[in-house]
């Protein structure tokens, strides 16, 4: 490339830069990990912990190896907003060895080896979290259950040990870790409880009036989703992401599920409220789907792309054989984004309006 | 088709209507508004650059040694995309010699050096407050002379522009008030003060374009400016559309948006969807110009920036160097760290404090380190999409960004590189601190350079072809006259004429020259 000459126009910048758009995000990510972990116990948040750490220690070890800046690679904070995300999406309480393999597929497998922030084609986190669904499904789909009886509370000394327990179990005798496990901590999320048992399951637990403060699995999902969607909606108000991806994934998925719902068959179709909060519907559309990198990047084609993972959502839910799908339809969404941005420019001003004719013959102008 | 076009403009609805994309800094414009416009003071020297915009340049009329007056013509334009230049004020030429001159390559360009006598004893004028009763074209005419070109920033001269309106036709024309760039604030401080006298300037302007409208456009935020104007315009059929404030409302195309709703075609001319905008700042020279007969030698420029304690609007001479201004506004030399001639953003920086005021010079804004600190590196391009959102032009800079990296010229010009005005709003959101408009120029430089080496080329094989076919011919030329030559060997009788009587002059010569020697020797003797 050329040299270019240091402060040429224009001379007066922005301030909003990468790092404080990274900051923002984690910030606005806040309330949904502080009521997950109000909800899911230790196991959550050290999960988030510990993905940040490897997160930050595997970008250093890659930009070493690549002989790229250490220091202001990491202060770009992009890999901890990666890390958060795979953080918040794999089952709270696994192992530290599945944090590890997930967190370094995302970081040196998605990212780096393309090339790093910027040129990676797929979200990185998503594909570390799908790398393990593939690999591990059993240890995926196995969330630990937010506790509900007074005595022990998630958040508790003894939610700590247990949780621990699960993290680390080398740092316990086998069968003190044996015994945490066989105490049953799993439980299945409310997409699981529809999907295999059918919708009365929540239904039910709905019409027994639901206390929104317990720590149930209804009540937390939907607690959390609020919580994300309350995050998202103050990054749409800071102007750091557009409202158009978000929207038409929540209003793409509330449509299909709202039409393919009927509510007293046995069908396992869920209602679109179970679809909008009782999974990860929230923090998917507004802070993985929305990740700049991966996206489409035209106002027309995040639209496309936003119905593209919507409905890529509701069906890999109800007709594939994976239960929540929010990973598997953003890299689905990412393989299109490239197209999507090829064929939805904007019209350059001054140049003819195009009829949807020659748009779809490709004349372009 | 022009005429269509008029008739267009003469049903729309002239409105404030929306313009793509835009930004809005922080403006800082309230330090220089504080101040009337004050006169400058005259400086012991001006440096008058032959070329004050980016045409041709002048050639000079006056010798190293002259003395002149003011409004005396200096350097006379000889061809249209160059300006005349005249004396700002009385004095004697030192020197003509390069010297460098704010602008965008950093060359040194032909200056006249003018030592001013402080009297400014001024040349005669011929002032025409009855300008109506003269035809368009004469006007039109006293506009070229007066050395007049588009004092927004932009510098194109305003005789070539409203000449070639007049040839296309034109159904509207737009005094461009806007000045929606941070810092400068010599339109609207002029609009503040001199109301009436650029209302004139834009009467004049419709009448030497024949424009059946004409629109003055400012920003809504400019109260003062349009409180002011309103009752300037009350004896008159100018309208005042204010358009809301945003960054590059100013820009030629983007005013155009904002009053009419229409687009200039791309590679086109505002011209040719029957538009012509000048700048107020114009407007208010062609009136000095027409009304007092005064060619364009004086220049609103706005001082301003943290270094300066008395930032303020200044009625500045042509030639003026920019050291000598800063110092009157009182600058504080600690803090300062460069200065950039024009706006914040598509401004130029100095490379040198004693460079001159352009025509074109519309501000100095004296750096201080706070307000422009040093420009972080270049990170990574994370495709946020903030720059598809402000581009004026609705380009997508985030793809012209990576075409203009692996210089794919095919995908930059489907991309529509060449629709892009380098106003700046995408590299003033990038989060990444790329500097996008420098990899816009240097595409387009680079497209244009292989352009001109394909066409070229392309001349060369032609000159080459057409020297093969010359030499073929020639040889060809030259057999067929010997076959003439020998064909009318025989008629030779003209020649043989002319060689004896040239003959018979020679010898005619060499008895003159004989007769005189021999008078020569003849008076010698007689001498002694």
């Amino acid at each position: 490339m050329t040299e270019l000459i240091t402060n040429s126009s224009p001379m007066q910048l922005g301030s909003l830069k990468t790092q404080r758009i990274m900051l923002l995000v984690i910030a606005a990510l806040l309330p949904g990990i502080s009521v997950a972990s109000w909800f899911f116990g230790w196991g959550f948040l050290i999960n988030v912990l510990l993905a940040a750490i490897f997160a930050i220690g595997l970008e250093a070890f890659a930009l070493g190896i690549q002989k790229k800046p250490i220091k202001a690679g990491l202060s770009d904070n992009s890999a901890l907003v990666t890390a958060l995300l795979f953080g918040i999406s794999i089952p709270p309480g696994s192992s530290w060895w599945l944090v590890f393999l997930g967190i370094a597929f995302a970081i040196l497998i998605a990212k780096h080896a393309y090339g790093g922030l910027g040129q990676n084609p797929f979200n990185p986190a998503m594909s570390g979290y799908l790398f393990l669904l593939i690999s591990f499904p059993l240890d995926m789909t196995s969330w630990q259950i937010p506790v509900n009886y007074p005595d022990a509370t998630p958040l508790g000394w003894e939610g700590l040990q247990q949780s621990l327990l699960v993290v680390f179990p080398f740092l316990f005798s086998s069968t003190e870790s044996m015994q945490a496990t066989v105490d049953g901590m799993t439980m299945a999320t409310p997409l699981i409880v529809s999907k295999m048992a059918g919708t009365n399951a929540i239904l039910e637990a709905q019409q027994a009036g639901l206390n929104i403060f317990a720590r149930t699995a209804e009540t937390g999902w939907e607690l959390m989703n609020i919580a994300y969607l309350c995050g998202g909606l103050a990054l749409l108000a800071l102007g750091i992401i557009s409202w158009h991806i978000p929207v038409s994934i929540i209003l793409t998925l509330a449509i299909v599920s709202g039409l393919f719902y009927s509510p007293h068959s046995s069908a396992v179709y869920g209602t679109p409220y179970l679809h909008l909060f009782g999974s990860a519907t929230m923090v998917g559309a507004f802070f993985i789907a929305t990740d700049p990198v991966s996206a489409a990047t035209t106002n027309k084609s995040k639209i496309l792309y936003g119905i593209i993972i919507g409905l890529g959502i509701y069906a890999v839910r109800v007709w594939g054989s994976y239960l929540d799908s929010i990973a598997i339809a953003v890299l689905f969404g990412n393989f299109c984004a490239p197209l999507l941005d090829h064929y939805c420019r904007p019209r350059i001003y001054g140049h003819p309006k195009q009829g949807l004719v020659s748009w779809l013959l490709g004349n372009r102008s | 088709m022009s005429s269509e076009a008029v008739a267009r403009i003469a049903r729309l609805k002239l409105r404030p209507h929306r313009i793509f994309g835009g930004i809005k800094p922080r403006a800082y414009k309230s330090s220089s508004l504080r101040s009337r416009i004050l006169p400058c003071p005259i400086p012991d020297q001006l440096i008058l650059s032959l070329r004050q915009h980016q045409g041709e340049a002048a050639s000079p009329v006056v010798k190293v040694g002259d003395m002149v007056l003011k409004f005396q013509l200096l350097a006379e334009a000889e061809n249209d995309s160059a300006l005349n230049l005249h004396a700002p004020t009385s004095g004697k030429i030192t020197a003509i010699a390069p010297h460098a001159i704010p602008g965008q390559s950093g060359q040194p360009e032909l200056c006249v050096f003018l030592e001013t006598d402080k009297q400014d004893a001024e040349i005669e004028l011929t002032a025409l407050p009855d300008y109506r009763a003269m035809s368009h074209l004469e006007l039109l005419d006293l506009i070229s002379q007066a050395g007049i070109c588009g004092l927004g920033g932009a510098g194109f001269p305003s005789g070539l522009k409203l000449g070639d309106g007049i040839e296309k036709e034109i159904g509207l024309l737009i005094i461009n008030a806007a000045e929606c760039e941070p810092y400068i604030t010599a339109d609207e401080a002029l609009l503040r003060e001199f109301a009436e006298e650029v209302v004139s300037g834009a009467e004049i302007l419709q009448k030497i374009s024949l424009a059946p409208q004409c629109v003055i456009a400012i920003e809504k935020d400019k109260q003062d400016a349009i409180a002011a104007l309103k009752p300037a315009l009350r004896n008159s059929s100018i309208k005042l559309i204010a358009l809301s404030a945003k960054y590059p409302t100013g820009g030629e195309k983007q005013i155009i948006q904002g009053v009419t709703g229409l687009e200039v075609p791309t590679g086109g001319l505002p011209q040719d969807i029957g538009v012509l905008v000048h700048n107020a700042g114009t407007a208010f020279a062609v009136h000095k110009a027409i009304i007092f007969g005064e060619p364009c030698v004086s220049r609103i420029t706005t001082l301003t920036g943290a270094p300066l304690q008395t930032p303020k609007n200044f009625e500045a001479l042509i030639g003026t160097p920019a050291s000598y201004l800063l110092k009157i506004c009182g600058l504080d030399k600690k803090q300062l760290t460069g200065a950039i001639v024009g706006g914040s953003i598509m401004g130029v920086e100095l490379k040198n404090f004693d460079s001159p005021l352009l025509k074109t010079s519309n501000c100095i804004i004296a750096k201080s380190a706070k307000e422009f600190p040093q420009q972080a590196k270049e990170q990574a391009c994370i495709r946020c999409g903030y720059c598809a959102n402000v581009c004026p032009a609705q380009l997508l800079p985030q793809q012209l960004y990576a075409y203009s990296r692996s210089n794919d010229r095919l995908k930059l010009q489907d991309y529509g590189l060449a629709d892009c005005i380098e106003c700046g709003a995408c590299a003033y959101v990038c989060p990444s601190n790329i500097p996008l408009v420098q990899y816009y120029r240097a595409s387009k430089q680079e497209i244009k350079e292989s352009m001109l080496r394909e066409r070229q080329s392309e001349y060369w094989q032609s000159r080459f072809q057409t020297h093969q076919y010359r030499l073929k011919k020639n040889q060809e030329d030259k057999l067929s006259k010997r076959k003439k030559k020998k064909s009318a060997a025989g008629t030779k009788t003209e020649n043989t004429f002319s060689r004896e009587k040239a003959r018979a002059e020679i010898a005619a010569a060499v008895e003159r020259v004989k007769a005189r020697k021999k008078k020569l020797i003849a008076s010698t003797k007689l001498d002694k």
